[in-house]
């Protein structure tokens, strides 16, 4: 038994034609590139991949981020997938739906306003994965909850999809 | 001069969170607070502001030239206006 593990690179990241985060590059010494998602209104961005030697169980999306000026609050993110096993479903993959969400809450440690936090989503909704299916990730800030309180753009700088190849 | 709606204020939060480039060690909520606070503040103060400017600017300015001068004056204090003297 073994973790299967997928990074998902930040400047392969697409959009819809709205609601998407800004990609951004900063740094001093070294570019941090990534995906500045807005504070007030709900912002996702995709990635498609394989789920190569998926097992079972559920998938880990782990969310690397930094706060671009909060020191204190907390950030929903949110997940969703949608699978299409090739040449077995019939399902238009231009109309497919995504699963129900997976969120995660992921408190601003303070001391340092842009230090780097992960956020580890357990998606269970997985829309039927099976192994080598095509995978549509959705990653989402869920700006507009209540319970999504840090102020300022949080930036996704790093994606890190996982799940058990048994 | 009316007071804002809900609606304006909820823009003026966005517009700050997106704007503002200083740590924030408060959340969108104590934010959200204190905008609707100023804006309940200077509805309240409007007048006495008014009234505290010297003739004839109070006679002639309009109410747009007097809330840029507003402006204008905070934002110099908080050191956020430099001029073209300033180099």
């Amino acid at each position: 038994m073994a973790t299967v593990v997928q990074q998902l690179d930040m400047g392969a990241a697409q959009f819809l034609s709205s609601a998407f985060p800004q990609m951004v590059k900063n740094g001093t010494n070294f570019p941090a590139i990534g995906l500045a998602y807005d504070a007030a209104a709900a912002e996702a961005a995709f990635w498609m991949t394989r789920a190569v030697s998926y097992g079972s169980g559920n998938v880990t999306v782990a969310c690397d981020w930094y706060a671009d000026t909060a020191t204190s609050g907390d950030v929903i993110w949110g997940c969703q997938l949608a699978a299409i096993t090739p040449d077995a479903d019939t399902q238009d993959v231009e109309t497919k739906s995504l699963a129900t969400a997976n969120t995660v809450t992921d408190t601003h440690l303070g001391t340092t306003g842009q230090r780097l936090h992960r956020a580890s989503i357990t998606v269970s909704n997985l829309d039927s994965l099976a192994n080598n299916d095509d995978v549509w990730i959705r990653i989402y800030r869920d700006a507009a909850a209540g319970g999504d309180t840090m102020t300022g753009d949080a930036v996704l700088v790093g994606v890190t999809v996982s799940y058990s190849d048994t | 001069m009316a007071e804002l709606d809900d609606t304006s204020r909820n823009r003026v939060w966005r517009w700050f969170m997106r704007r503002n480039t200083e740590a924030c060690n408060f959340t969108k909520t104590d934010l959200r607070a204190a905008i609707d606070a100023c804006d309940t503040w200077i509805e309240s103060n409007q007048a006495s502001f008014n009234a505290a400017l010297p003739q004839p600017f109070r006679g002639q300015a309009t109410t747009a030239q007097k809330t840029l001068m507003f402006c204008f004056v905070a934002q110099r204090r908080a050191g956020l206006l430099k001029v073209e003297e300033d180099g």
